[in-house]
């Protein structure tokens, strides 16, 4: 398993460069690493006890897989398989498969290391390789939107690595466990350049324009399981060092509230999603140990969703009422928003039980606002208006879009005790109530949320304000 | 100017890391004859190397970003060019 897990973890980089040799076979060797990473992950699910490495001696790399990784990895074997199909016939250059592979070997590591250095490198190469996609189309307003991600990532980073070394220097090496003996300065800033990676809280609002604004296949991945690598790391600390695990928590519930109460009042679909995949990242963190399994059924519906939204004929809520949509693409959509509200039979609902099982009672309630904000937000997806049956969309659009979706009803079989009657009732009402909201409410409000805090000097003003709150508020309440 | 004051900052971050290495000692860990007491720590200055190479390549990347960008907005004020490329 040792040497499978190492061939496996080299393999992207080693294809990433050799698809520049091969411009021929670029999409074959792309999706052949795909589904390596899947075989992989499948390994892993059967594997009883976790692998653990250590590559040369005490300082070395350390790698640690477990079930908890094996789902995320699935995530990004799937949705970057998705992505590859999506783009078969598109005309996209090998340069594009070349930085895909390298992003997806770059978030595998990610989700393997159990070293903050390990992970730093990982970080910033996802954070070259995603610079890079974002850029593909080489516009003005792609290039600011990719300068505007590197800098932000890049900053957040730097924070981190001084994190890192105060953590070297309190327990002589950079692994996770190392967190626990390490001053509150070194967790405050470790989490500080997590957070922002990830997305999450107001120091992750730089992800709507970035995601929105990329190109559909890009933003799927972006949302799908690009910002899953800065989660990861997150949730396995709060699994090793139970300290921190309050501090995550909270973070998953202000974020999963924030994200919703934007999502509710946005207007662009693409935009709309962003906003969603900022609520969804805090459902993962709300619950550390199922993590998991949300975030593969997270990523599939995610990155299904942009792909849909972006063969849409418009971005705009309002134009796309008027006009109606084919009616395929309107069952595709409505199965994806269906299983992001938690609707039964599919793996939406395994998920969102599975975590508000392991909820704190005093989350329980704030999680519960979170999904009728959800089950609000996708309505307008839901009762948009069908009808015309010419179909301009390509079959390769509709391979991607199967195997997002096949994947989300295997994966409900993962956790079917989950179907007990209260079980299946609650969501059922939540979903009403949102649906009922949105038609008397919702759907005549027209309310603009100011964007300034997604400016670019506020985003880097606010990790400073995180920052000072983490360190102040956080970890002295915690007494750590 | 946002891209040299990143620079700065990855100079802090480089800085400290080398503080941190040689709190204990000065000399270099290299073997030889001559004993010469106090070492600095090695690992945190092998493990900036890599920071260092990794900020140097985004600093040559956002360069080119914005060699791109100044074609169209010649002054590179960044608020104007964010008013004219959110939507």
């Amino acid at each position: 398993m040792n040497t499978i897990t190492i061939a496996w973890v080299t393999l992207p980089f080693f294809v990433g460069f050799f698809i520049y040799l091969f411009p021929l076979l670029d999409r074959y060797l792309a999706l052949g690493v795909a589904l390596a990473s899947a075989g992989y992950a499948s390994l892993l699910f059967a594997e009883k006890s976790p692998v653990s490495l250590l590559l040369v001696d005490n300082f070395g790399v350390r790698l640690y897989a477990d079930q908890l990784s094996a789902f995320f990895i699935l995530t990004n074997a799937l949705v970057t398989a998705a992505v590859i199909f999506y783009c078969w016939n598109n005309g996209k250059t090998t340069f594009f498969y070349t930085q895909a592979i390298i992003l997806h070997g770059s978030i595998n590591s990610a989700f393997v290391c159990a070293d903050f250095v390990t992970l730093y490198v990982a970080l910033e190469v996802l954070g070259i390789a995603a610079f890079l996609l974002i850029v593909y189309p080489r516009t003005d307003r792609s290039i600011w939107v990719g300068l505007r991600y590197l800098c932000v990532s890049n900053v957040a980073l730097l924070f981190y690595l001084i994190g890192a070394v105060l953590v070297y220097q309190a327990h002589n090496s950079f692994s996770f466990a190392g967190l626990r003996d390490a001053p509150p300065e070194a967790l405050a800033l470790i989490f500080l350049g997590l957070l922002t990676k990830g997305g999450i809280f107001v120091s992750g609002l730089w992800l709507p324009l970035t995601h929105s604004e990329s190109e559909t296949p890009v933003s799927a991945l972006m949302s799908g399981v690009v910002v899953k690598a800065g989660v990861y790391p997150l949730v396995r600390c709060a699994l090793m060092v139970p300290e921190v695990d309050p501090i995550v928590r909270v973070f998953g519930v202000g974020t999963a509230l924030l994200g919703v109460f934007y999502a509710v009042f946005e207007k662009d679909t693409k935009r709309m999603l962003a906003f969603h995949t900022v609520s969804q990242l805090g459902f993962i963190l709300a619950a550390p140990i199922v993590g998991g399994f949300y975030a593969l059924t997270h990523g599939l519906v995610k990155s299904a969703l942009f792909l849909i939204a972006g063969n849409l004929p418009s971005r705009n809520f309002k134009e796309l009422q008027h006009q109606p949509i084919s009616t395929p693409i309107w069952i595709a959509l409505v199965i994806a928003s269906f299983s992001i509200s938690g609707f039964p039979l599919l793996s939406g609902f395994g998920a969102k039980v599975l975590t508000s099982k392991n909820l704190l009672p005093w989350q329980a309630i704030v999680m519960n606002i979170a999904a009728l904000g959800t089950a609000i937000s996708f309505a307008k997806f839901i009762f948009l208006p069908r009808g015309v049956t010419e179909n301009n969309t390509k079959p390769s659009f509709w391979v991607a879009v199967l195997i997002l979706i096949g994947g989300l009803f295997i994966a409900n079989i993962v956790y079917y005790e989950a179907y007990t009657w209260e079980n299946i009732i609650k969501p059922l009402v939540t979903i009403g109530i949102g649906w009922l909201a949105y038609l008397l409410i919702f759907k005549h409000l027209v309310i603009k949320l100011p964007r300034a805090i997604e400016q670019f000097d506020h985003l880097i003003g606010v990790m400073t304000l995180i920052l000072v709150f983490l360190f102040w508020k956080g970890f002295a309440w915690l007494g750590i | 100017m946002k891209i040299i004051s990143m620079d700065v900052m990855s100079t802090g971050a480089v800085a400290y890391y080398v503080v941190i290495a040689s709190r204990e000692g000065l000399f270099t860990p290299i073997l030889g004859s001559v004993q010469k007491g106090a070492y600095a720590d090695p690992v945190p200055q092998a493990v900036i190397l890599t920071a260092i190479v990794i900020g140097f390549s985004i600093q040559a990347l956002m360069l080119v970003g914005a060699m791109k960008l100044a074609r169209n907005n010649p002054t590179l004020e960044t608020n104007e060019i964010e008013k004219n490329n959110t939507p």
